[in-house]
């Protein structure tokens, strides 16, 4: 197959067997040098990290501020990796046929949930009980007899089912969407992926049925799993970052972590999309459509960036309210100010100043190189938040009058540890990443020929020209 | 999409400027009578001036009433246009084409409307908006406060009014070449001739003409999101009215703007088909397409409507709870809820659920017409209640009966959007023509098996 930049230009004269044979080769062929050596750079890293995470262990979970670094990556990954399915689930619903070689690429990422959730598990120790008489999503109050039935470590109960359901629901998504691709490694591949992609995929033949299920399915549980990330961003930015820090009340700050979330998740595709075409050799499939119509995307979810951080910043700022002046000093414009600028920057004024462009914003390297911009940001963004959330004492400290701060704690820097860590959790999500993309074919084979059918090249007065159909 | 009619650009000709080349029957009766309810509100704004503004039902503490409520709602609808008429041109979306003009109009009518109620009758004294905006004591320098809102809405509302207006007549265009070549009346000629800058549809003009609508697309968008967030933040930044110093107001009230504004544009859209018949251009697919969007918006705006009552009460302090309780189980405010959150949301949305529904005009335009009652009363609860709380330094305190002279002015506003869009129906076609005749040229079909999908032409 001629390699060419748009997805539209390579693929115009294969026919569904010929992309159903070349798919599944590169899927069951050897793997490549540069694919293990991938593999050993994020497995050192994963191992760097593991023992990052038993020196922090060696702390003990007493004091929650040595732990803020751990939750900005978890936070970071939950951001990143978790809501990168969404990128395949918005335009499926929305029956975009651009995104056709990419979504199992954003789907695969739901694998990464569960190493997520292993995360999470020290942060449930970490997390303060209720008892310490702080706001909560749970209303719990020990002195009222109307709010004291709820159990004391409702944050960390909830937050938990959320997650595993999330994960679940990922996992599911996977499942569905990949049936046919499945089957199709069952019937064709040989030894280990044909044994376990029959486990996966037993029953299915392609009949008019199964095939209604597969649309049916994955529409509702693309639905859900969307659903399921808000709320758990509802859950996570409110219980674990911002109930720690008295005073600070914003509404729009949960919708807001999920909103960044959907930023983040785009960049993360792109540069997924950027590794499969460069060192993939998916250069057929993934061309410059793909890369122009997330670049439109990512560019409008950093417009949406400024405007939520805005709408919450100038309510704070024109309030004067002390109790959310102390809130912005902690977060905003006082110790954490470099993390945030450079959260601002990279987030927001790179995007802006380079995707107005349209020679960058419709080209493959420009989207990538402003992804790597946002997901930088992205982590400041994340520290910036849950370092000082955590760094702040519980309530009856001299820190801390009602549900006001009195004093704002000086900033803490990573450590070795806490370095350690942040590159090893990302190592270790990609990590995992790598070793999935081994059980599933990275572009969506059946998605991939159903496109061939809806497409259609005619002639039109003088020249010829791409008709598109769209199922309703 | 199955029942698509094709038609020839004659035939689209015909069916489109049947109401500028000709009067329908009904068109001057609907007109005088909205006519006459718009002058009724503007005796009774007159009325208002000679008297005062004691002749309405507000007095302290309860000074924004059916006024303010009224502009925030106009500002609303007004989000509708760019909504459909931007986002789904960026988007591609093949089924907006009918359906954009009249959303822009739409647009610039509610804007006008929305001027009127606020910065016009609001304020009492109409005269003194010069000393809004340009400086009133030029010897001691003392310049308007740019802090108030008085200087952010104008300013906001004006910029949207004229990108708004832009976005309408660039879209005009091509049409006006039409209505200047079919005209009868020498006048008719060159004014249209004047107006559409000698277009003769050449390649290059047709490519100035899509840049411009793309680029304003673009541009319009943020001044569309910047103008509701201003005016949720005359409310939000205030810390003494419990219930309004929410961050959440800006996006709060965007997606309300939208969920009201598109409801709008769909009775708008059943409107001409009724009126005009042009049911062979509106297909019950077009109902469908608009029925899911709706569905989204809805249920987004009902996520952002719990979410703001949530962290209402996550505060737990005492005025935020008394406030809520307020709204929501005391008389009056306990029925006026009750109503909004079952025309706003309970009401339609189910009810959109159903594809027989969403594809039938009489049930889309009666759910659109709930989901504004809905919309129109949700402005009132978050305004009246928190102003109607007794605050510790509050001496005199009452409730707020909206007064007759107030009622006529809110449905003279209504009139006036009515009449707008008939009166901008008799000298423009309502539905793009140019846009219509290029979606019937890029219109295709697949065959997939036994299966026809409607396709699309795409570059």
């Amino acid at each position: 197959m001629a390699s060419g930049n748009g997805a539209h230009g390579a693929l115009a004269l294969a026919t569904p067997a010929q992309v159903n044979r070349d798919l599944l080769e590169r899927h069951q062929r050897r793997t490549g040098d540069t694919y293990w050596r991938a593999m050993a750079l994020f497995g050192a890293l994963f191992v760097l990290g593991i023992i990052g995470f038993l020196m922090r262990l060696s702390d003990g979970f007493s004091d929650k501020a040595v732990w803020g670094y751990y939750a900005a990556v978890f936070a970071f990954i939950l951001t990143t990796a978790q809501a990168a399915p969404l990128v395949a689930i918005a335009p499926r619903i929305a029956k975009g046929h651009w995104r056709r070689p990419i979504s199992r690429a954003a789907e695969l990422w739901s694998v990464v949930g569960l190493f997520n959730l292993l995360l999470f598990i020290p942060l449930l120790w970490v997390l303060p009980s209720l008892e310490d008489t702080r706001r909560t999503l749970w209303f719990f109050d020990a002195q009222d007899p109307n709010f004291s039935q709820v159990p004391i470590f409702s944050p960390h109960i909830w937050a938990t089912l959320a997650l595993v359901g999330l994960v679940v629901t990922g996992f599911m998504l996977l499942w569905v969407s990949a049936l046919p691709d499945l089957a199709a490694v069952r019937d064709s591949a040989s030894g280990w992926r044909q044994r376990w992609a029959a486990r996966l995929a037993p029953n299915w033949q392609g009949t008019s049925q199964q095939w209604n299920f597969l649309y049916h399915r994955t529409g509702i549980l693309g639905a859900f799993y969307f659903i399921m990330l808000i709320f758990v961003h509802f859950l996570i930015s409110v219980d674990f970052a911002m109930a720690l820090v008295p005073g600070w009340i914003d509404a729009l700050f949960p919708i807001t972590h999920a909103a960044n979330s959907l930023q983040a998740g785009t960049a993360t595709l792109l540069l997924t999309m950027f590794c499969l075409r460069q060192f993939g050799g998916y250069k057929d499939y993934i061309g410059l459509d793909q890369f122009w119509a997330l670049g439109k995307l990512m560019f409008a979810l950093s417009l949406l960036w400024f405007w939520f951080w805005f709408s919450s910043f100038i309510v704070l700022w024109y309030g004067k309210k002390p109790s959310e002046q102390a809130a912005l000093q902690l977060m905003m414009v006082g110790p954490y100010l470099p993390a945030f600028m450079a959260a601002f920057v990279l987030n927001f004024l790179v995007p802006l100043f380079t995707m107005i462009w349209n020679p960058l914003r419709k080209s493959i390297w420009g989207p990538t190189l402003i992804a790597t911009s946002i997901l930088i940001g992205t982590l400041f963004d994340r520290i910036r938040i849950y370092v000082p959330a955590y760094s702040v004492p519980g309530i009856g400290n001299r820190f801390v009058e009602k549900h006001e701060l009195s004093e704002v704690p000086k900033s803490i820097l990573p450590d070795m540890a806490d370095i350690f860590m942040i590159v090893g959790a990302i190592g270790g999500a990609i990590f995992i990443y790598l070793l999935a993309s081994k059980v599933l074919p990275v572009i969506n084979v059946w998605e991939q020929k159903e496109m061939l059918l809806y497409r259609v090249h005619k002639p039109f007065h003088r020249i010829e020209v791409l008709v598109l159909g769209k199922r309703d | 999409m199955q029942e698509h009619i094709q038609l020839t650009p004659k035939e689209i000709n015909q069916e489109l400027l049947s109401g500028v080349l000709g009067t329908p029957k009904w068109w001057l009766g609907l007109v005088a009578f909205l006519l006459l309810v718009f002058l009724t509100g503007a005796g009774a704004f007159g009325y208002m001036l000679n008297k005062g503004v004691g002749v309405t039902g507000l007095n302290r503490p309860i000074m924004w009433g059916f006024f303010m409520t009224n502009f925030v709602f106009w500002i609303g609808i007004s989000h509708a246009g760019i909504m459909i008429s931007a986002i789904l041109r960026l988007t591609q979306a093949e089924w907006r084409r009918p359906v954009t003009r009249a959303a822009e109009v739409l647009t610039v009518f509610s804007l006008t409307a929305a001027l009127m109620a606020a910065p016009l009758v609001h304020v009492g004294r109409p005269w003194r908006a010069a000393l809004w905006v340009f400086p009133y004591d030029f010897g001691r320098g003392v310049w308007p406060n740019i802090r108030s809102p008085f200087i952010w809405d104008p300013a906001a509302v004006m910029t949207y009014l004229t990108a708004s207006t832009l976005f309408v007549f660039v879209a005009l265009i091509p049409d006006m070449a039409v209505i200047r070549d079919r005209a009868t009346g020498k006048w008719a000629r060159q004014i249209y001739g004047y107006l559409c800058m000698g277009w003769r549809g050449t390649p290059r003009q047709w490519k100035l003409q899509t840049v411009a609508g793309i680029l304003l697309s673009a541009l319009v968008l943020p001044v569309f999101v910047s103008v509701h967030s201003i005016v949720s933040w005359d409310f939000a930044i205030n810390i003494g009215v419990d219930g309004w110093h929410s961050t959440i107001f800006a996006p709060y009230f965007i997606i309300g703007a939208i969920h009201s504004g598109v409801s709008a544009v769909t009775m708008v859209m059943a409107l001409m088909v009724w009126l005009w018949k042009w049911d062979k251009i509106l297909r019950p697919d077009h109902f469908d397409a608009i029925g899911r969007l709706l569905i989204i918006v809805a249920t987004t705006w009902f996520f952002f409507f719990i979410v703001e009552f949530f962290f209402a009460i996550y505060t737990k302090e005492a005025p935020e709870l008394a406030l809520r309780e307020l709204q929501i189980f005391t008389r009056p405010y306990v029925f006026l809820f009750l109503i909004f959150i079952i025309t706003a949301y309970f009401l339609p949305v189910p009810l959109w659920m159903f594809k027989k529904v969403r594809r039938n005009v009489k049930w889309m335009f009666w759910t659109t017409v709930s989901v504004n009652v809905g919309m129109w009363l949700e402005r009132f609860l978050i305004f009246v209640p928190s102003l109607a709380r007794k605050t510790p330094l509050e001496f005199n305190w009452g409730t707020y009966h909206p007064s007759i002279i107030e009622m006529l002015m809110v449905a003279a506003t209504f009139a006036w959007v009515a009449m707008g869009m008939l009166l901008f129906s008799k000298v423009f076609p309502l539905i793009p023509i140019f846009d219509i005749k290029e979606g019937m040229i890029v219109r295709d079909e697949v065959k997939i098996g036994r299966a026809i999908v409607p396709a699309s032409i795409r570059e």
